[in-house]
C-alpha cells in the first residue's frame, strides 16, 4: 500500500529524528499529512482534541521512548485510556534508540504498540511497515 | 553513637535488675526490662540501644527465643544470653537461633560483663559502619546503572540520527537535500560533542583535586567573555558582567568556571526566539570572604512543577534545544565541593534567576 492512504505523526523530542522521520515519510511517497511533535504531551492533547482525520484513513505513531517530561511510557499511558473507536483508527509503533532489554520488554506489553522499531528509521522499513497495517 | 553505650539487660527477676544498673549505670547508658514484652518497647522507644543482655530462664519466653524473634525487627543489636552451667541445649540453641554474640556464665562477675560488653559494642560499630558503606555503595550502584543507560542513549541517539541523515542522502540527486541532512549530522555531532564535555566535567569533578587560590575575578569574567560574547552579538542578545569585588576570595577557579559555565549556556540557549530585548546579566559581589554570583536571563523560564527536580541528574525539563540533563546537576555538584549553595526563581515565559552563594575557603 502507498504512504497516500495513511496519516502521520511522530513524536519525538529531538528535532533531527522528527525532520529524519519526516524527510523519510515523504520519500516514501505522497503521505496523507505528517505532523510532528517535540512534546508528547502536546501531541496527547493533540489527539484528545481533533477530528479533522474524517477520511477514515489509519494513522500512523511514530513514538519516541527516551523524552524529557513525558515520556514514550507516559505517553502509551494516556493513549491506552483513549475510547477504543478512536484508539482503531491508529497504528502505534515505538522508534528508538534504546537498547536496554527491560524497554524493550515493557514497550510490547502495551495492547496498543504493534511494534518496536530501532532507529534510524529507514524508507525501506516504513514501506515494509505499511504493508502489514 | 555518642555519649555512654547504651545496653538492654532483660531479666524477670526485678532484684538482678536492680544490681545490674547498680554496677553498671556509671560506665553505661542502662535499660532494663523484666518481660520479652517491654523489652521490645524498650528497643523500639530507644533505637541507639548496641547491646542487648537476656536471661535464659523466663516465665513466658526462654531468652533464646526472646533473642530469635528480635533479630528480625532489631537486627543490630548485638546480643548477648546470661544462662546457668547446666543450660547446654540452651546455649547452643542460642548459638544457632538466636545468633547471638556471646554466652555468659551465671552467676555472672562484673568483668566478665564489662568485656562482654566492650567486645560486643565494637562488633556492633564495625558492622553497622559496613552497613552503612554498603548502603553507600548500593547508592552508587544504581547511580551507575542510571548513568549507564542514560548514557547509552546519549550517546547513540546523535549517531543514530546522524545514520539516519545519511540514508537520506544517499537515496536522492538533490543538492538541497543533501545539504540540508549533511546540516543535521553537523548539529547532532555538536550535540555529541557537547555531551562528552559534559561527562569530562563530570568526572573531573568527582576526580580532581581542588586548587585554592586567591581567585582572580578580572580573569574569571574576561574568559566568561571570550566563551559568550559571540553567541550572544549572533543571537542579538544583551551581555553584561557587572563586578563588585571588595576582599580577596579562595576557592577553586576551574570549578567556578565550570558552574557559570554551564548557568550562562543554559541562559544564552533558552532565550525566545522573537523579541525586542533579550538579556543575559551576571553580577558578581564578592565581600567578606563570600561571593555572591546571580545569571539572570529573560529567556522561556521554568514551569514552577519542575523547579525542584533540575539539579536531578539527566532531568530535562523543556524538550525545546538539544540538552544533556547534565549541566545543571554538575553545578550543584561543583557547589557541594566548594560548600555553596544555588537558588532560582523563574517563571515560564518570563525567565530565570540563578544566585549562586560561596563561602572562600
Amino acid at each position: 500500500m502507498d504512504a497516500s492512504q495513511f496519516h502521520f505523526i511522530v513524536i519525538d523530542d529531538s528535532f533531527f529524528d522528527c525532520r529524519i522521520a519526516e524527510k523519510v515519510i515523504q520519500n516514501v511517497g505522497n503521505p496523507a499529512s505528517v505532523k510532528v511533535f517535540q512534546n508528547a504531551e502536546d501531541a496527547i492533547q493533540y489527539i484528545r482534541q481533533i477530528d479533522d482525520y474524517s477520511d477514515g484513513k489509519k494513522i500512523i505513531l511514530f513514538v519516541d521512548i527516551q523524552m524529557p517530561l513525558m515520556d514514550g511510557f507516559g505517553f502509551v499511558q494516556e493513549f491506552e485510556t483513549l475510547p477504543a473507536e478512536v484508539k482503531d483508527r491508529y497504528a502505534f509503533y515505538f522508534v528508538t534508540s534504546s537498547i536496554n532489554e527491560n524497554d524493550i520488554r515493557r514497550s510490547v506489553n502495551f495492547p496498543s504498540v504493534r511494534r518496536f522499531l530501532n532507529k534510524p528509521l529507514t524508507v525501506n522499513v516504513v514501506r515494509d511497515l505499511l504493508e502489514t497495517v | 553513637m555518642s555519649g555512654k553505650i547504651k545496653v538492654l539487660y532483660i531479666d524477670d527477676e526485678v532484684n538482678n535488675l536492680h544490681s545490674f544498673r547498680a554496677a553498671f549505670r556509671v560506665d553505661y547508658q542502662v535499660y532494663t526490662a523484666n518481660s520479652s514484652e517491654e523489652a521490645a518497647a524498650q528497643l523500639n522507644a530507644n533505637p541507639e540501644i548496641a547491646v542487648i543482655i537476656s536471661d535464659q530462664r523466663m516465665p513466658n519466653m526462654t531468652g533464646v527465643e526472646f533473642f530469635e524473634e528480635i533479630r528480625a525487627t532489631h537486627p543490630s543489636p548485638v546480643r548477648m544470653l546470661i544462662t546457668g552451667y547446666t543450660d547446654v541445649e540452651a546455649v547452643i540453641d542460642a548459638i544457632n537461633r538466636g545468633q547471638i554474640f556471646r554466652y555468659i556464665k551465671k552467676p555472672w562477675s562484673e568483668i566478665d560483663i564489662r568485656s562482654a560488653i566492650e567486645e560486643g559494642y565494637s562488633y556492633y560499630l564495625t558492622s553497622s559502619l559496613l552497613t552503612e558503606k554498603n548502603k553507600e555503595l548500593q547508592k552508587a550502584y544504581n547511580e551507575l546503572d542510571k548513568f549507564a543507560y542514560s548514557v547509552t542513549h546519549d550517546l547513540r541517539s546523535p549517531i543514530l540520527s546522524v545514520l539516519g541523515a545519511i540514508n537520506i542522502a544517499k537515496q536522492t540527486d538533490d543538492i538541497s537535500e543533501i545539504k540540508e541532512m549533511v546540516g543535521l549530522m553537523e548539529k547532532a555531532m555538536q550535540k555529541l560533542d557537547d555531551f562528552i564535555h559534559n561527562i569530562h566535567d563530570y568526572y573531573n569533578m568527582r576526580r580532581g583535586e581542588l586548587e585554592i587560590r586567591d581567585v582572580n575575578f578580572d580573569n574569571l569574567a574576561a574568559q566568561l567573555k571570550d566563551m559568550f560574547e559571540l553567541v550572544g552579538k549572533t543571537n542579538n542578545v544583551e551581555f553584561i558582567i557587572n563586578k563588585d569585588v571588595q576582599s580577596a576570595f579562595r576557592s577553586d577557579e576551574t570549578s567556578l568556571l565550570i558552574i557559570l559555565n554551564n548557568l550562562l549556556s543554559n541562559a544564552f540557549k533558552y532565550q525566545k526566539k522573537n523579541i525586542a530585548h533579550k538579556f543575559v546579566h551576571v553580577d558578581i559581589s564578592v565581600k567578606d570572604n563570600t561571593a555572591v554570583i546571580t545569571v539572570a536571563d529573560n529567556g522561556i523560564g521554568i514551569h514552577e512543577n519542575y523547579l525542584d527536580y533540575i539539579f536531578d541528574m539527566f532531568y530535562r525539563a523543556t524538550s525545546e534545544e538539544f540538552g544533556s540533563g547534565f549541566g545543571l546537576y554538575n553545578v550543584k555538584d561543583a557547589l557541594n565541593r566548594l560548600n555553596g549553595d544555588i537558588k532560582v526563581t523563574s517563571k515560564k515565559d518570563e525567565g530565570t534567576s540563578f544566585i549562586v552563594t560561596i563561602q572562600g575557603k
